[in-house]
């Protein structure tokens, strides 16, 4: 890699304040993850309990806490607001149905996005074989992203889905779990069953291949951003 | 900490808080180094404009309806086995203990029950039956006995009589009286054998019709 900057034209609009993700973007202070761990530990716990006790009270204490998360993800996964409502609807009915299986060997909250990102996978290969398109890899078909509310930056988003779009299913996945909901590499290896170094290998290639695809044209690079 | 370009990738896909921050001041220093790492930072900066935490306030009451439906039809299907779910919760070694609690309590009570056995009432009757059967039978064969031998004393004298008749009746009552003795002994040895019973009193009424006609010859 050269000199060359990314030559988006949001990237002299970029707020220098840091956001929860972009304070990943450097190594994360021990401390105040240790606490922010902390402090979701036993939430996590009541909220695994009042599900396991059958109680649809639990069920909605979840959906307060994780819902909006949980649809965000499900978007950037599937393109569509309407499909990751049903994958939320879906994955809440999953956990009623298997909660009696959780074991407390990950976190709940990492369990329930294990459920989410498994069937946002399953609901993209059903909608791809209901519109009959064939293709041998449907992971790596990328998602078809509808137009969403105006941002900050829309053509930032918009340049960012497009070049989302293109990863492998994988990466897609380890790019949106850390860099936008914010997960660490741990919960993420646990919910998609990698090793913790796979996460950050993935996570590595991920941000290389958005960053050549964000990049403009060596031809083009003397009148971009320094 | 001594830090160069060459470390720099690495420090992206790994690099400790230390590491970070030597990369920092390298960049200072660095134009490449610097450059790279603003574009690392933006991208994970870009990542931001993808939160649409945009409220659906209808999900919820969708999703909540819907919990409803499949508990309901979950509930129906909660049988014998689904209330021995709470084993799922007990350890696999705590699983082992109990269930060899139970084997072994299994094991003493069926012992207990198999050596204290109690005769069930209808079975109690019946072998009480058949042993007032055997005594009623053995009784009335003594009284029968006792009558064949008072019709035998009367028919002593008559039988005494040197004739080749009574020669013949006396051999009669010597073969039936040995036969009489054989059966008794086997059925001394086996007092419910029915078969031996009927043969004895055939043997009985035999040597009492032969006795009767001894004492019609004398008529």
């Amino acid at each position: 890699m050269g000199s060359v900057g990314l030559t988006l034209p949001w990237e002299h609009k970029i707020s220098a304040v840091a956001r929860d993700g972009e304070r990943r973007v450097e190594p994360l202070e021990g401390k105040a993850e240790t606490v922010r761990i902390s402090e979701e530990l036993p939430q996590d716990a009541a909220v695994a309990a009042a599900c396991l006790s059958g109680n649809l009270q639990g069920y909605e204490r979840l959906y307060q806490w994780q819902g909006t998360r949980m649809k965000n993800l499900a978007r950037n996964l599937l393109g569509s607001q309407a499909d990751a409502e049903d994958a939320v609807q879906e994955t809440f009915l999953k956990i009623q149905r298997s909660i009696s299986g959780f074991r407390g060997q990950s976190s709940f909250v990492t369990w329930t996005f294990r459920i989410l990102v498994n069937t946002c996978h399953d609901l993209r290969r059903s909608r791809v074989r209901r519109k009959d398109q064939v293709n041998e890899d449907v992971d790596a078909l990328p998602p078809r992203m509808e137009l969403r509310a105006p941002g900050a930056h829309p053509s930032l988003r918009m340049a960012l889905e497009r070049a989302l779009g293109r990863l492998t299913a994988h990466q897609r996945d380890v790019f949106l779990l850390y860099e936008v909901e914010g997960f660490r590499h741990a919960e993420i290896a646990d919910m998609l069953e990698i090793s913790e170094t796979a996460s950050k290998n993935t996570l590595f290639q991920a941000k290389k291949n958005l960053r050549t695809m964000l990049e403009p044209p060596r031809s083009s690079t003397t009148g971009g951003a320094q | 900490m001594n830090i160069t370009c060459n470390d720099r990738e690495r420090i992206f896909l790994d690099g400790s808080p230390a590491e970070w921050a030597a990369l920092e001041q390298h960049a200072n220093a660095c134009t490449v180094c610097a450059e790279e790492m603003r574009a690392w930072k933006q991208l994970s900066a870009a990542a931001g404009e993808l939160h649409d935490y945009q409220g659906s306030p209808a999900l919820w009451a969708r999703i909540e309806s819907a919990l409803r439906q499949q508990q309901a039809a979950l509930a129906p299907r909660k049988g014998f086995w689904g209330s021995l779910g709470f084993w799922r919760h007990v350890s696999p070694a705590w699983q082992s203990a109990l269930v060899g609690a139970m084997v072994l309590a299994l094991a003493i009570s069926s012992g207990y029950l198999y050596t204290h056995r109690a005769i069930s009432p209808v079975n109690q009757r019946n072998t009480l039956l058949k042993n007032s059967a055997l005594v009623e039978v053995e009784r009335t064969e003594r009284d029968y006995m006792s009558a064949i031998d008072k019709l035998a004393v009367d028919a002593g004298p008559q039988l005494g009589a040197d004739t080749p008749l009574m020669a013949s009746y006396r051999e009669k009552l010597i073969v039936l009286d040995s036969a009489i003795t054989d059966l008794r002994a086997q059925a001394g040895e086996n007092p419910s054998n029915a078969h031996l019973r009927y043969q004895l009193l055939a043997m009985y009424q035999e040597k009492q019709q032969t006795l009767r006609n001894v004492l019609e010859t004398k008529r």
